[in-house]
């Protein structure tokens, strides 16, 4: 019985600790973007410009670009600049619907991703 | 891979929190080792001052290097998951440097312990070290402005919390190996010197990151950041007083070396269980964006917390199960987004769970369930001060309400998870709420049982009446950091802000029912009041608990 009731108290614990959620929101946020979110934008090469509230890691960090057919692309990190900006230029865009998919390793070993939709033409 | 990772990230965050604690453990054990245990050794009759000490700081340490390094593998495999990178690219991140870093010096740190005479200087260098490395895993590390400051605040915090929490395991089990005399009063007068001295390294270094994490009042109150950092400060006092009357029986014993420690004790393992939890906070915090980022639209006002925290009478009708947003899906997110526009904050961290939409249904389903909730509670902590009074012996039996709540949840939680919703168990099983809910209600269940035993004496085992105030102070701290999953910074502040009062009852409820059962005299006989007093306050919070 004390067995049985000491193997209780160890799984009433473990799933106390296993109830610990994450955090819906997640350390490094975005201070500026471009493009914003549901932003048209002219047609042709778009230099991406996403400025966070912390330092990130931008060789472990990444851009994709999903374009309007599904279609995935990663979008080549600047190394230089400032320490909280992740900037890099796409290829020529074509009209459509786009989504702009950021992950980013703050310096403290944050991981935090984002979504932007945004539109080129009209 | 998605799940993999996302079940991963989830781990990630329950671990940050046990690292943290076994840091503050490790580095507390060495500080009682270095300024209490060795210098006083000598003195010590058999082995229960500095051998004893250096056990449990080994075990301690053991747990940092295996928590440790859990940690480090999940980080680095959700990064190389998630980035798609190699593991090498990984691990070359300043976070998993810092991580190996505490590794190595968590091994060092063992064969200095298990040698007949640990180097005092050497182990005070390794704990300094892995307090560096834990700190480059902070707030602070990844900050743009006054980095340099607020890594020496962060360093000289935890190292406050570390010498004053982390050291009561070895204060606890000193006071109660150590014969009544002076060697016992000398141990209590050099641990509350320490103590103080952490405390005030602790309120100083907090004041100057209050400045510069959150800055202003409306960020204070306006942001789940400040509302944590304010439910940490409460607690903060609340160790304070339990400190202060510790301080006064250490005061005590220095006249009386031969006087009861008993209270001292008593109070020191209530310090523990709290401080515990304040770590579990911190760490959770770590992951929200500090108040002070947050731009002042994605605040919430004074009028919007005013306005939500107004009493109303509870609803005590349901809406239809049907009539949810899940089963709605798509066309009320699109009116929502239509009416609201982009949302200002779109970042999550993987495993956080996609949320789903609400709709007011969902708002009404949710609101019953807490005040069903709050009526089932409230009824309890009546028959609890009923069966006080000695005058109704048949109240012994409210534990069993519990399951009654238990099974009530189990049916209404998450309408759209397994069992009684479309979803599959595996699909349920990847929003973080659903298994918190879920582990709570097996919690409850447990309290039930143990509890309603323990008072009708089916159950004699000492340890079993430990049982329901240990669980009630772990369900409040899991509440504490308790996260709905909302893409909205405001939203998500004004649910939480009305399950931070529930937690902190929560876990003040379950520690003066423990202190009831550990003391004697009028602080028990208080205590025992307090306990049922706190468990009617959690009651009336579900039963006012709001989401619009």
């Amino acid at each position: 019985m004390r067995k049985y009731l000491r193997n209780l108290v160890a799984i009433a614990v473990t799933l106390t600790l296993l109830g610990w959620a994450a955090p819906a929101l997640a350390h490094a946020i975005i201070v500026s973007a471009n493009p914003t979110a549901d932003q048209h934008v002219a047609p042709g090469k778009l230099a991406i410009h996403l400025e966070f509230n912390s330092r990130v890691d931008k060789k472990r960090s990444r851009l994709q670009l999903t374009g309007p057919a599904g279609d995935k692309t990663d979008v080549p990190i600047d190394q230089a600049g400032e320490p909280n900006v992740l900037a890099g230029t796409t290829g020529d865009l074509a009209p459509g619907a786009y989504v702009l998919r950021w992950q980013v390793l703050a310096i403290d070993g944050h991981i935090t991703r984002g979504d932007i939709p945004f539109a080129v033409g009209n | 891979m998605d799940l993999l990772l996302d079940t991963f990230a989830f781990g990630s965050v329950i671990l940050s929190g046990v690292v943290r604690t076994f840091q503050c453990l490790a580095i507390g054990g060495i500080a009682f080792l270095i300024f209490i245990a060795l210098p006083l050794d000598r003195r010590a009759a058999d082995d229960a001052l500095a051998p004893r000490t250096l056990q449990l700081t080994r075990m301690f340490v053991w747990g940092l290097l295996v928590t440790v390094a859990m940690l480090l593998a999940l980080q680095v495999t959700i990064l190389s998951g998630t980035a798609e990178i190699s593991l090498g690219e990984a691990l070359g991140g300043d976070f998993a440097v810092a991580q190996i870093v505490r590794l190595a010096g968590a091994i060092l740190m063992l064969i200095l312990l298990y040698g007949r005479k640990p180097p005092a200087p050497l182990l005070a260098v390794l704990a300094l070290i892995d307090l560096g490395a834990g700190v480059a895993t902070s707030h602070a590390m990844a900050r743009i402005d006054a980095r340099g400051l607020l890594i020496a605040v962060t360093a000289l915090h935890h190292m406050g919390a570390a010498a004053w929490i982390g050291g009561l395991p070895c204060f606890l089990s000193a006071m109660r190996r150590l014969p009544a005399g002076a060697l016992r009063a000398q141990v209590g007068t050099r641990y509350s010197a320490l103590s103080m001295t952490a405390v005030a390294a602790i309120a100083a270094s907090g004041i100057a990151m209050l400045i510069y994490y959150v800055g202003s009042t409306d960020a204070m109150y306006g942001t789940a950041y400040g509302m944590m950092l304010g439910t940490k400060i409460t607690l903060f006092f609340g160790l304070l007083a339990l400190g202060y009357c510790n301080f006064r029986v250490v005061r005590g014993l220095a006249a009386d070396p031969s006087g009861s420690i008993m209270r001292l004790r008593r109070f020191a393992e209530v310090e523990l269980g709290v401080g515990i939890t304040i770590f579990f906070v911190a760490a959770s915090m770590t992951s929200l964006p500090p108040a002070a980022d947050l731009m002042t639209r994605d605040r919430a006002s004074l009028t919007e917390i005013a306005q939500r925290l107004t009493p109303r009478w509870p609803d005590f009708t349901s809406p239809g199960r049907d009539s949810l947003a899940f089963y709605e899906q798509q066309r009320a997110l699109d009116e929502q987004r239509a009416q609201e526009g982009p949302l200002t904050l779109q970042a999550y961290v993987p495993g956080s769970g996609i949320p789903l939409p609400r709709n007011a249904e969902d708002i009404a389903w949710s609101e019953y369930n807490h005040h069903i909730a709050g009526l089932i509670v409230l009824v309890m902590g009546v028959l609890v001060l009923l069966e006080k009074t000695g005058k109704a012996p048949w109240a012994r039996h409210w534990p069993l309400l519990l399951i009654v709540l238990a099974v009530f949840l189990f049916m209404r939680s998450e309408a759209e998870a397994w069992p009684t919703g479309k979803l599959t168990l595996v699909q349920s099983l990847q929003d973080p709420e659903f298994i918190q809910h879920r582990a709570f209600m097996v919690l409850m269940t447990g309290f039930a049982l143990f509890e309603w035993s323990v008072r009708n004496q089916f159950m004699r085992n000492a340890w079993a009446q430990y049982v329901f105030p240990l669980l009630s102070a772990l369900g409040g701290m899991m509440l504490l950091t308790h996260s709905h999953s909302i893409a909205n910074a405001k939203d998500l502040l004004l649910i939480e802000m009305t399950h931070m009062p529930l937690a902190v009852f929560a876990i003040w409820s379950g520690w003066t029912r423990w202190l009831e059962l550990r003391l004697d005299g009028t602080a028990r006989t208080i205590a025992g009041w307090l306990w049922p007093i706190f468990f009617c306050l959690t009651a009336v919070t579900l039963l006012l608990y709001r989401e619009t």
